[in-house]
């Protein structure tokens, strides 16, 4: 079966592997000569405008960042329309099943190819990103709770990968339709990556200081509410050492929500299929 | 293995939870090796019929049997092809076959596939997008007779092929069926279609069995006569009758031998499914409805 499914998904997986390539190269681009280009420039417009293009060194790094951490979305609209739905849809998956294979199998190896396709390929993508924005950090702007650093530059990113092939699942063993899966798909993970970034800052405990006189927040410190009340100046924070807790905290959040989607996508099929 | 190549008791299918239901307390049993028409209406439960024995659906009540087991146990020996004759678009025929090998495998025979695809005159490296419906039908059943079933359940095969094609592939399936003893189960709403080819029948209407047995028991069992109108027909069972002028013409189910100055004959079978379509509410006559009357 999973010969099969790489010989049915074979275009899906060279374009996701031309993805991946692509984009590795172009952080490595950026990093090395696209930053050597602007300290030269940089060195050029010293005294007459400050940070002429360390700026838009940043903003270049930006994007492959902010395109790595909304991969999710191709994903999850993937596995929706392409991986599940249109098998459903167009009756193929009936074939398969008519073949030998449980419909249990089928959909363990449907998901399985992908699978290990996002891990392996989101994992490079990561381990590249961090190097890539560790490398310049003065020519950066960017900070370690900014959306897409933050969901770069660890184990999550893969995490929403297989959460958004678990979802797409699901919704097209619901839906049973390619463009409605597709749809569902998307919004969903949408829907849940704008709600983990904006509730991202408590999933730890945060650091309150509270001082008669007024202090600065501790360098890299996340900010998070600040003021003078009752007579004295608080500051709310995660410092920078939270990273890696609060970053293991979503990316447990999202493996329990693909565990769940996926542990129901095989119970409907069962109940579907008997 | 088993003498009963498919067997339902009971069985229903309701799609929704309140929706209709597609199949209702269907009863039958289709004895190994023989080769069973599927006759009803648009409409009438054939391919929830079809789709509950291969084990694409879970039937909402009752039991199916086939082969003698669950049909989720008996997938490995059991064929179907769908209406709409599923394919995967991107490969080509050699690619299709492949797959079905794989996923077929100890009982996988690649010459059968290979021959009735090549009676096509299909090119294997052709893509399955690029063939027409009938060209993809043939791929289709290429797939569902190389895993060399025991059971093979067609919906609708012959629909979108030409006359030379229908006979050439009715003739490759009446040969695997005498050569390997392969139970068919075809479904269609053209009956002339199946006469030639079916020993058995099975009736659908309205999402019940309306007549189920051996085609030449079922035909035996019936007559057609042409009595004077005002003539009582008791106590035959009546499936359909109309009076013209001064003539009764009436479809019966004797339940004596009929007295000799009636004009009896032997319906043919598109005149006994169409009789009994026309008329729900005439008794059917299945193996069930034998039992209960013994």
């Amino acid at each position: 079966m999973t010969t099969a499914v790489l010989r049915l998904h074979r275009t899906a997986l060279l374009v996701w592997t031309a993805f991946v390539a692509a984009l590795l190269l172009w952080q490595v681009w950026l990093t090395t000569a696209g930053a050597d280009e602007t300290r030269r420039l940089a060195a050029r417009c010293r005294g007459m405008l400050d940070y002429c293009d360390a700026f838009s060194y940043g903003e270049q790094m930006a994007w492959p960042g902010i395109l790595l951490s909304h991969t999710c979305l191709a994903v999850a609209a993937y596995a929706g329309g392409a991986l599940i739905g249109r098998e459903l849809e167009s009756g193929t998956a009936h074939l398969a099943w008519t073949q030998g294979v449980t419909p249990a199998r089928w959909l363990a190896a449907k998901l399985a190819v992908p699978a290990v396709a996002v891990t392996l390929g989101g994992t490079a993508l990561m381990l590249a990103f961090r190097a890539g924005w560790a490398a310049n950090r003065d020519l950066m702007w960017d900070d370690w709770w900014t959306s897409y650093v933050f969901v770069d530059r660890g184990p999550a990113l893969v995490a929403y990968g297989l959460c958004a092939l678990a979802v797409g699942t699901l919704l097209a063993l619901l839906l049973r339709r390619t463009l409605a899966a597709l749809g569902a798909g998307l919004a969903v993970m949408l829907l849940l990556t704008v709600t983990l970034d904006r509730f991202r800052s408590e999933l730890w405990p945060t650091v309150t200081r509270r001082s008669a006189r007024a202090f600065d927040p501790p360098e890299g410190a996340w900010q998070l509410d600040g003021g003078h009340r009752g007579g004295r100046y608080v500051l709310t924070y995660h410092p920078e050492s939270h990273f890696w807790a609060l970053h293991l905290m979503e990316t447990g959040v999202l493996l329990a929500v693909a565990a769940l989607a996926t542990v129901a996508a095989f119970l409907l099929l069962r109940r579907r299929t008997g | 293995m088993t003498d009963t190549a498919f067997e339902a008791a009971g069985l229903g299918k309701r799609f929704g939870r309140r929706g209709g239901w597609a199949l209702r307390d269907c009863a039958l049993r289709l004895p190994a090796g023989r080769v069973c028409a599927l006759v009803g209406p648009n409409g009438a439960g054939k391919s929830t019929l079809l789709a509950l024995a291969a084990g694409l659906l879970a039937p909402t009540e009752g039991r199916v049997t086939v082969l003698g087991t669950a049909p989720a146990a008996a997938r490995a020996r059991v064929g179907y092809v769908a209406q709409d004759k599923p394919l995967h678009p991107q490969l080509t025929i050699a690619d299709t076959l492949r797959m079905g090998a794989g996923l077929n495998p100890g009982h996988w025979d690649a010459d059968t596939a290979e021959r009735v695809v090549a009676a096509g005159d299909l090119d294997p490296k052709a893509k399955v997008r690029s063939l027409s419906g009938g060209q993809r039908t043939r791929v289709a059943l290429a797939l569902a007779l190389g895993k060399r079933p025991g059971l093979l359940l067609l919906d609708e095969p012959m629909a979108d092929l030409d006359p030379l094609a229908r006979h050439d592939l009715m003739g490759t399936l009446m040969a695997q069926a005498a050569q390997y003893g392969t139970t068919i189960v075809m479904s269609s709403h053209v009956v002339a279609e199946l006469e030639d080819s079916c020993d058995h029948l099975l009736l659908l209407g309205g999402g019940r069995v309306r007549l189920a047995g051996e085609i030449d028991d079922l035909l035996a069992a019936h007559a057609r006569v042409a009595v004077p109108a005002g003539t009582d027909l008791a106590p035959h069972t009546v499936v359909e009758s109309r009076t013209t002028g001064r003539q009764l013409t009436a479809l019966l189910r004797p339940a004596s031998p009929l007295p000799s100055d009636w004009r009896a004959t032997t319906p043919s079978l598109e005149e006994l499914v169409l009789s009994h379509l026309r008329n729900p509410d005439a008794l059917a006559l299945t193996p069930a409805h034998e039992e209960a009357a013994a």
